[in-house]
C-alpha cells in the first residue's frame, strides 16, 4: 500500500522530509489532544457537579411551583405570572481553549425602569405564599442555568475537537505514516536494486572488454 | 336600598337547604386522595353531581373546565334564586378585577389575551373593548379612577405588580362600600375578616421578601378589623411579635399554628389552609338563618372551597403528590 511514486532520489528526499514533518505534526496533535483531554475532564467535572447541584434544586423548585399552582386556578397564576419584572440581557463572548472558541455568557439583570419592583409580578390578594417561595428558588437558579448553559456549551465543542484531533492523530500515526515509510522503503530497495544492477553491468562490461584484450 | 331581612330570602334559603345535601362530603374527598390515579379520582368525581360535567370530559388534564362551569353554573343559579341581584353581581366582582388585571398586562405586554374566566358581571367582550380604547365609563366610580390611575403610571414604572396591588385594594374598598351600602353586618364582617387574614398573609410575605415597610403600606388593605397603624407598626418588629399583639383577637390560634408550622417547614399551608377554614367556620355561623342572605353567601363560599379541593386533588393526583401532601393542604368542607 505505498505511495505510487517514482522511485529515484529527489522522490526519497522529499519524502524524508514528508516523513519528519508528518512525525513533527503528529507529536503536536498528540500534545494538543493530551492538553485538550485535560481541559475536557476538567470543565465535564465542574460540568457534572453543577448540573447534580442544578437538577436538585430545580426538582424542589418545581415541586414547590407544582403545589402552588394545587391551591391557585389556572387562570390567576397565568395572570399573577404572565408580566414578568425582569429582564434578561444576555451577551456572548468567546473565549479561546486550545484553539477552541466556546462561549463565555455575562449577564445583567435589569429591572422596570422605574420604581422599586421586587422580583415578583403580582399582588397579594389571590396568590399564594407557596407561588413566592418556588419564585425565589427559580430566580435564585437563574445565574446558575446559565452557568451551566455555557459549561455545556463548552464541553460540546471540546468533545467535537478532541475526536477532530484524534482522528487527525490516528491517520497520521496510522496511515500518512506507515504509508510514507512503506514507500521510502520501496524507493530505498528500488535504488539499492538500481545500484547492484548497475555494478553487475560495470562487472560484466569490465570481462567482456578484458575478454577482448 | 338595603339587603332585604325579611321573608324574600325564604325560597332562596329553602333552594339552598336542598343543594347544600350535594356538595361533596369530607368522605368522598378522602376517597378521591386515596384513589390510585388520577383516572381513578375522577371517576369518583363522575359519581356525584359533577358527573354530566366529567362524562364530556377529554382528558384529566382538562379538569379546569369543570371547576369552571361548576363556579359559572353555581353563580348563575344563585343568581337566578337570589331576590336581589346584585348580592350575587357583588361576589362576582373579583372576577372583573381578576380579568382586568389579565387584559391590563396583555396590552402592555402586546399579546392577546387568553384564559380570561367568564364569570364576572360584565361580558369578556364588553371588559375588551374597554381595555382597547380605554374608556372605562360603564365601570363603579372608584374601579374607574383606579384604571385611570394606572393608564397614567403603569407606562412610567412599568412595575406589572403594582397593577394588581391598586386592583386589589380597589375590589376590597368596593366590597366595603357595597355591604355598607346595603347595610348589612353579614357581609361586612366576612370581607373585613377577608382583609384581615390577606393582610396577616401579605405581613409575613412581604417580610420573607425583605422588603420594607414602605413596601408593606402599599401592598396592605384598608378596612379590617384590625388597625392598620398598628400592623404597619409592628411591621418593623420580629416576626414573634405579631402573634403576641394578636393573642387578645380571634386570629391568635390561626396565627400562632399557621406561623409556626411555616418557619418549622418552610410552607406556607397550613396558614393559607387555616384562613379558609377561619372563613368557612365565620359562614356555618349563619348558615342556619332562615330569612337572610347568609345561606347564599355561605354555600357560594361552599362551592368556592370544594372546587379549591377539587383541584387540590386533582392537580395532586396527576402529578403524583403524596397524600399527605394533599391532605395537609385539604380545606374543611362546609357542611
Amino acid at each position: 500500500m505505498e505511495i505510487r511514486v517514482n522511485p529515484t532520489r529527489m522522490e526519497l528526499n522529499r519524502l524524508k522530509k514528508r516523513l519528519s514533518m508528518a512525525r513533527r505534526g503528529h507529536k503536536l496533535l498528540k500534545d494538543k489532544q493530551d492538553e485538550l483531554i485535560r481541559q475536557f475532564i476538567l470543565l465535564v467535572r465542574k460540568n457534572k457537579e453543577l448540573r447534580e447541584r442544578i437538577e436538585q434544586e430545580l426538582a424542589g423548585a418545581f415541586a414547590e411551583f407544582l403545589l402552588a399552582r394545587a391551591v391557585m386556578p389556572l387562570e390567576v397564576l397565568e395572570e399573577a405570572l404572565m408580566y414578568p419584572t425582569r429582564d434578561f440581557a444576555l451577551s456572548v463572548h468567546k473565549q479561546n481553549i486550545m484553539s477552541v472558541y466556546v462561549p463565555r455568557f455575562s449577564w445583567q439583570e435589569k429591572t422596570a425602569e422605574q420604581g422599586d419592583a421586587g422580583i415578583y409580578p403580582y399582588g397579594f390578594v389571590d396568590t399564594s405564599a407557596e407561588l413566592d417561595i418556588s419564585i425565589e428558588t427559580l430566580s435564585g437558579i437563574m445565574p446558575e442555568l446559565l452557568e451551566l448553559a455555557q459549561l455545556e456549551k463548552a464541553v460540546e465543542l471540546l468533545a467535537a475537537e478532541i475526536e477532530k484531533t484524534r482522528r487527525r492523530v490516528n491517520a497520521l500515526e496510522h496511515v500518512l505514516i506507515p504509508k510514507i515509510e512503506e514507500t521510502i522503503r520501496y524507493i530505498a530497495m528500488k535504488l539499492d536494486e538500481n545500484e547492484r544492477g548497475a555494478l553487475t553491468r560495470l562487472m560484466k562490461i569490465k570481462d567482456v572488454v578484458r575478454a577482448k584484450t | 336600598m338595603t339587603l332585604a331581612r325579611d321573608t324574600s330570602f325564604a325560597y332562596a334559603v329553602g333552594r339552598i337547604r336542598a343543594l347544600e345535601t350535594r356538595l361533596l362530603d369530607r368522605s368522598k374527598l378522602e376517597r378521591m386522595i386515596d384513589a390510585a390515579s388520577a383516572d381513578e379520582a375522577i371517576k369518583i368525581l363522575a359519581e356525584t353531581d359533577y358527573g354530566s360535567a366529567v362524562a364530556e370530559l377529554a382528558a384529566v388534564h382538562d379538569f379546569e373546565e369543570i371547576l369552571q362551569r361548576e363556579m359559572a353554573l353555581t353563580l348563575a343559579e344563585l343568581e337566578k334564586m337570589s331576590p336581589q341581584k346584585d348580592l350575587i353581581a357583588l361576589m362576582r366582582l373579583r372576577y372583573d378585577v381578576l380579568n382586568l388585571k389579565i387584559l391590563l398586562k396583555a396590552k402592555y405586554l402586546q399579546v392577546k389575551a387568553e384564559l380570561l374566566l367568564p364569570l364576572g358581571t360584565v361580558p369578556l367582550s364588553t371588559l375588551q373593548a374597554m381595555v382597547d380604547e380605554e374608556r372605562f365609563r360603564d365601570l363603579p366610580g372608584p374601579l374607574r379612577s383606579a384604571l385611570d390611575r394606572i393608564m397614567e403610571e403603569f407606562p412610567l414604572t412599568r412595575d406589572p405588580q403594582m397593577i394588581d396591588l391598586a386592583l386589589d385594594r380597589v375590589l376590597f374598598e368596593q366590597l366595603m362600600a357595597e355591604a355598607a351600602r346595603l347595610q348589612s353586618p353579614f357581609l361586612k364582617g366576612l370581607f373585613a375578616r377577608q382583609i384581615d387574614l390577606i393582610n396577616l398573609k401579605t405581613f409575613i410575605r412581604v417580610k420573607r421578601m425583605e422588603r420594607d415597610r414602605d413596601f408593606f403600606k402599599k401592598a396592605v388593605l384598608p378596612g379590617g378589623r384590625l388597625p392598620l397603624d398598628r400592623l404597619i407598626s409592628l411591621f418593623d418588629e420580629p416576626l414573634d411579635a405579631l402573634h403576641g399583639q394578636l393573642s387578645r383577637t380571634d386570629y391568635a390560634t390561626l396565627i400562632e399554628e399557621g406561623v409556626r408550622g411555616w418557619m418549622e417547614k418552610g410552607s406556607s399551608a397550613l396558614l393559607e389552609k387555616l384562613a379558609d377554614d377561619y372563613i368557612t367556620t365565620y359562614l356555618q355561623r349563619g348558615k342556619r338563618s332562615a330569612f337572610g342572605p347568609e345561606p347564599l353567601i355561605g354555600y357560594l363560599w361552599a362551592k368556592e372551597i370544594e372546587v379549591k379541593n377539587i383541584r387540590l386533588i386533582l392537580v395532586g393526583k396527576i402529578n403524583k403528590l403524596s397524600a399527605d401532601a394533599i391532605r395537609e393542604r385539604l380545606r374543611d368542607v362546609y357542611l
